[in-house]
């Protein structure tokens, strides 16, 4: 019990920066659980440099998301349609 | 999306790591298939992922017809052995048929195929379409963004476009590139550090040069 209760109390002690720098990408990502991204959202707000750090990475991944292409509309449906008519049992002959 | 082990930090995973390239990705065993899918499993499961798979495929081919034959044999691929299919997670079994088929492609090819001189071209039409920004600041960021981008190397870009350009959640990236989640994070983390000190040297990071 005395362990459980020291290790409880070491996990929610404040984290520091560097702490904060190794699950910052994760935590951005939103593959974190929700206790430890409650505890790095609140450093973010107490920490000048790192706050500027995670606005940088979530500047960075809106660059890249929209970059995002849009697929071909005609691709699509060339493909659809090839799909439809596997689901009907009509396989093309294809080199595959 | 189903979200990835976070604690997979140390690159392991479950796999059982044998290589197989069987297309359709079956690799846990005739044990797993103990239900018959519905009638209607490939109109349920494969057709609303064909946009996905089209991204994603563009993603590691950068070539919109060589995407597009892709998709096909996917498609072809997963409904020869959709009658094997457990209706779990049809995203990813279909990437990794995709994966799959455009590695056996792949080896029917000419070696210097894969490394498509095109694809340069095509990245450079993607990045002459403008994008909406508030200031010249926003900008001068986006630029310096796909600067960075284009910087990296490839198993490291790979993973920034199937990610953060595609969508991709860890685990579906790692179903497509056949490496483990743990691969995926550290690969994508660093690719990002990278961009980000690109900032800091530009001195277009909101934090200024690291």
């Amino acid at each position: 019990m005395r362990w459980d209760s020291l290790f409880r109390r070491r996990r929610d002690a404040p984290l520091d920066c560097h702490a904060v720098a190794e699950r910052l990408q994760e935590y951005l990502d939103g593959h974190i659980d929700e206790h430890t991204a409650a505890r790095i959202e609140e450093h973010l707000e107490d920490c000048r440099m790192c706050g500027l750090e995670a606005e940088t990475y979530e500047r960075i991944k809106a660059a890249l998301a929209a970059r995002r292409p849009e697929v071909p509309v005609e691709s699509v449906a060339r493909l659809r349609e090839f799909g439809e008519r596997l689901a009907r049992g009509d396989e093309p002959r294809t080199s595959t | 999306m189903a979200g990835p082990d976070t604690d997979d930090r140390d690159g392991t995973d479950d796999r059982d790591g044998t290589g197989d390239r069987d297309a359709t990705g079956d690799r846990d065993g005739p044990g797993r298939h103990a239900q018959r899918p519905p009638d209607d499993a490939f109109e349920r499961y494969v057709l609303p992922e064909i946009e996905v798979l089209l991204r994603v495929a563009h993603s590691i081919t950068r070539h919109h017809a060589e995407a597009e034959d892709l998709v096909q044999d996917t498609l072809l691929r997963a409904h020869r052995s959709i009658g094997t299919f457990d209706g779990r997670h049809p995203r990813a079994w279909l990437l990794t048929i995709l994966r799959n088929t455009h590695i056996n492609r792949n080896r029917r090819r000419r070696p210097e195929l894969l490394r498509d001189p095109d694809g340069a071209e095509e990245r450079s039409m993607a990045m002459e379409a403008p994008e909406r920004t508030d200031d010249m600041v926003d900008r001068m960021l986006d630029h310096e963004v796909v600067v960075a981008l284009d910087a990296l190397d490839e198993p490291f870009r790979q993973v920034v476009d199937l990610v953060d350009v595609d969508g991709l959640t860890y685990a579906e990236a790692a179903e497509v590139l056949d490496v483990p989640v743990g691969t995926v994070m550290s690969r994508l983390h660093r690719a990002r550090a990278r961009i980000r000190d690109h900032l800091g040297r530009a001195g277009v990071a909101p934090g200024g040069p690291s």
